[in-house]
């Protein structure tokens, strides 16, 4: 259950009741919807919602219209959904200053993610606890508690915990975490990696050398399994 | 040099052949014609020495034999015999009219010219005495030619001038002729060629041959034209498909996690989304291989670390969830050794995909697919194989003599619609590559990908 407002924005009722029930089915409440782009502007003025999930191709005035007029004033996160899956369309609505971009047709699972890592990014969590097989980990605070016992994550490895944890279930590549630790020209660093690798594990797995939460994958890199939670 | 330049280069060489073998033959008929000429005179009738050699002083008297006689009968001409004083000592069929006796002046006179417009031969016999011989008038032509040497050589001299002057402004012109037609030509010839490839830069339309450019320029926007609406159409439809195609993935997939349902609605709503999938990466295939194929997509290329492109690319098929009959294996033939090369980080990726996907897609029994990837001599390597089905021969060749892969498919609609390895293929070339199929041990299919680390992009 999620209280952030989400204003979706789509000129085809058919996706704008699939999106509702999608992200209400993942427990959001708070939902707005528009069927053009003036009334995405009217509402966003007058609701200022959390993030807006806004399709590029509408009538009159298309998204990135609404994203351009929305950048004047506001740096609310914007999800930009394209039909036409144009690499410059991609390019230009992150230019523009969209959070992220994803093509027609997606996966809810994906656009789920994408939103999900958008609005931990923009509005971290005060009380946001991840809940590990053999720890927990308070987001907020970059604090790990395993065994009764506090311990705290450096920058570095709340870095990568963080980036682990946004893309949870999936597997994140070894340059895509030395580029998060590192920046652009990460090449080298990958044995630098390995050690925070090394140290993260023995604060947040109960066996380090058997690791069950933050796991290897062989020759790509790693993935974070979050606590399964009993239906 | 090109077809168009040697296609000129031997239009001139065969052109001055054609003067070289003109000059010829007019040399061999003129020769050919004296000769003629020399033959079919009417100097077959005789030599005035020998008709003088059968005149003879025989008893004080000048005689004539009866050869003699009948050489001139047959002509119907006239003889005279003039002594050192220019009297006629003897004479034969001598014309009335004509006087019996000659001044020198006279003799020097018809020796050269004509005696009474009879034409006639002299001979100087040794006893001093002058043989004269006259035709017919009309029979022969006189013709006295004079000229002093130094005027004779400036002639001689200005006939071979003219003639060398007259052979260089042949060629001269001929060259440039030809250096003009090449000029308005190779345009227009080079544009055809370009047609063929299938792009054509706007011809000039000014000029004599302005029309055929102006027509190349119109077939050209014409298949332009055709290019533009066959991608603007699939654009259209891929796009107008993705939305609906939205709802229809969006809703097959919240009914397949609905845990409320029961389990076949949730299996039928599960192969109602695997099928949506398809669906989607069909239109994204169709789009991107259309938009390579008119260059409607920029290859952007950026220095790429070769091995992390792929692991992306492995992961990302990985984390959209593979089936538990697949297994992927990612190696680094050098592990930790980074490979760089200039590329389109998105278009490898894709091909990457497209390649596993691949795999997949044939062997619907499930396999074990094997990526690897290094570097050797400079170019960056990959190689994709799994354990799946066998491969036939002829499909192999076909695959590597670069047929048209979508028709490679056979008509199995389980299959895939072949577009993905097609994209392989022209990611392949977009980046100067090259690509080859095998079967791998003991069964299945192996693809080998070679590019070079920095292409010559043009």
């Amino acid at each position: 259950m999620t209280n952030h407002k989400i204003l979706l924005v789509d000129d085809d009722p058919n996706v704008l009741e699939m999106l509702l029930s999608i992200f209400r089915r993942a427990g959001y409440t708070n939902l707005q919807t528009a069927a053009s782009g003036a009334e995405a502007l009217r509402i966003w003025q007058k609701e200022q919602p959390s993030l807006i999930v806004l399709d590029v191709m509408m009538p009159e005035m298309d998204g990135f219209s609404v994203l351009k007029e929305i950048r004047r004033t506001s740096r609310i996160p914007v999800l930009m959904l394209t039909a036409r899956g144009e690499a410059e369309d991609r390019i230009e609505g992150l230019e523009i200053g969209a959070d992220d971009y994803l093509a027609k047709p997606f996966l809810p699972k994906e656009l789920l993610l994408r939103v999900g890592a958008i609005l931990g990014r923009a509005y971290p969590n005060q009380n946001e606890v991840v809940q590990l097989a053999g720890a927990t980990v308070d987001m907020a605070n970059a604090e790990v508690l395993k065994n009764g016992e506090k311990q705290t994550l450096t920058a570095k490895e709340m870095q990568l915990f963080e980036k682990l944890y946004r893309n949870a279930g999936r597997i994140v590549t070894t340059g895509v975490l030395c580029e998060t630790i590192c920046g652009e020209f990460w090449q080298g660093y990958e044995s630098t990696l390995s050690t925070h690798i090394r140290h993260l594990r023995k604060k947040i797995e109960e066996n380090p050398s058997k690791p069950v939460s933050l796991v290897t994958v062989k020759g790509l890199g790693y993935r974070l399994n979050l606590k399964e939670v009993s239906p | 040099m090109n077809s168009v330049q040697r296609f000129f280069r031997r239009y001139i060489f065969s052109t001055v052949g054609i003067v070289i073998l003109f000059l010829t033959v007019n040399i061999a008929l003129c020769f050919a014609i004296l000769i003629t000429g020399s033959m079919s005179g009417t100097d077959a009738s005789f030599s005035v020495r020998d008709f003088s050699d059968h005149v003879v002083l025989r008893d004080e008297k000048w005689t004539a034999d009866n050869t003699a006689l009948s050489m001139l009968q047959e002509q119907s001409a006239w003889a005279m015999l003039l002594d050192e004083d220019g009297n006629v000592v003897w004479q034969q069929n001598l014309p009335e009219n004509l006087p019996r006796s000659y001044t020198s002046a006279e003799v020097a006179s018809f020796s050269r010219w004509y005696l009474e417009d009879y034409p006639v031969k002299i001979w100087t016999r040794a006893d001093g005495r002058l043989m004269v011989v006259g035709y017919q008038p009309g029979t022969l032509v006189k013709y006295y030619f004079s000229l002093e040497w130094p005027y004779m050589g400036v002639m001689l001299g200005g006939i071979a001038l003219v003639f060398s002057i007259n052979l260089l402004l042949i060629v001269f012109l001929i060259l440039r002729n030809t250096r003009k037609v090449e000029k308005a030509m190779t345009p227009i010839l080079q544009g055809i060629q370009d047609l063929s490839r299938g792009s054509l830069h706007r011809l000039d339309e000014h000029g004599e041959l302005g029309e055929i450019s102006a027509g190349l320029n119109r077939a050209a926007d014409y298949m332009r034209k055709k290019d533009d609406t066959r991608a603007e159409w699939i654009r259209g439809v891929s796009h107008d498909i993705r939305t609906p195609l939205s709802v229809v993935l969006g809703y097959a997939s919240e009914l397949e996690d609905d845990c409320g349902l029961p389990p076949d609605a949730r299996k039928q709503a599960g192969i109602i989304r695997r099928e949506s999938e398809k669906m989607k990466r069909l239109i994204d295939d169709l789009n991107l291989t259309t938009k390579l194929e008119y260059a409607l997509r920029p290859v952007r290329f950026k220095e790429v670390d070769w091995a992390e492109t792929s692991r992306q690319a492995v992961s990302e098929v990985l984390n959209s969830g593979l089936d538990r009959r697949y297994e992927i294996v990612f190696a680094e033939m050098q592990p930790g050794r980074s490979v760089h090369l200039l590329g389109d980080h998105e278009l490898l990726q894709r091909m990457l995909d497209n390649l596993i996907r691949n795999s997949i897609t044939h062997n619907p029994q499930g396999c074990r697919i094997a990526v690897s990837v290094g570097e050797k001599n400079g170019r960056c390597l990959c190689t994709v194989s799994d354990n799946g089905v066998e491969i036939a021969p002829e499909q192999l060749k076909a695959l590597n003599r670069g047929d048209n892969i979508a028709s490679t498919q056979d008509s199995d609609e389980k299959l895939e619609h072949g577009l993905g390895l097609k994209l392989v293929v022209q990611i392949v070339k977009a980046h100067h590559g090259t690509i080859s199929f095998s079967g791998s041990t003991p069964h299945g299919l192996e693809v080998r990908i070679s590019l070079p680390t920095q292409p010559l992009i043009s």
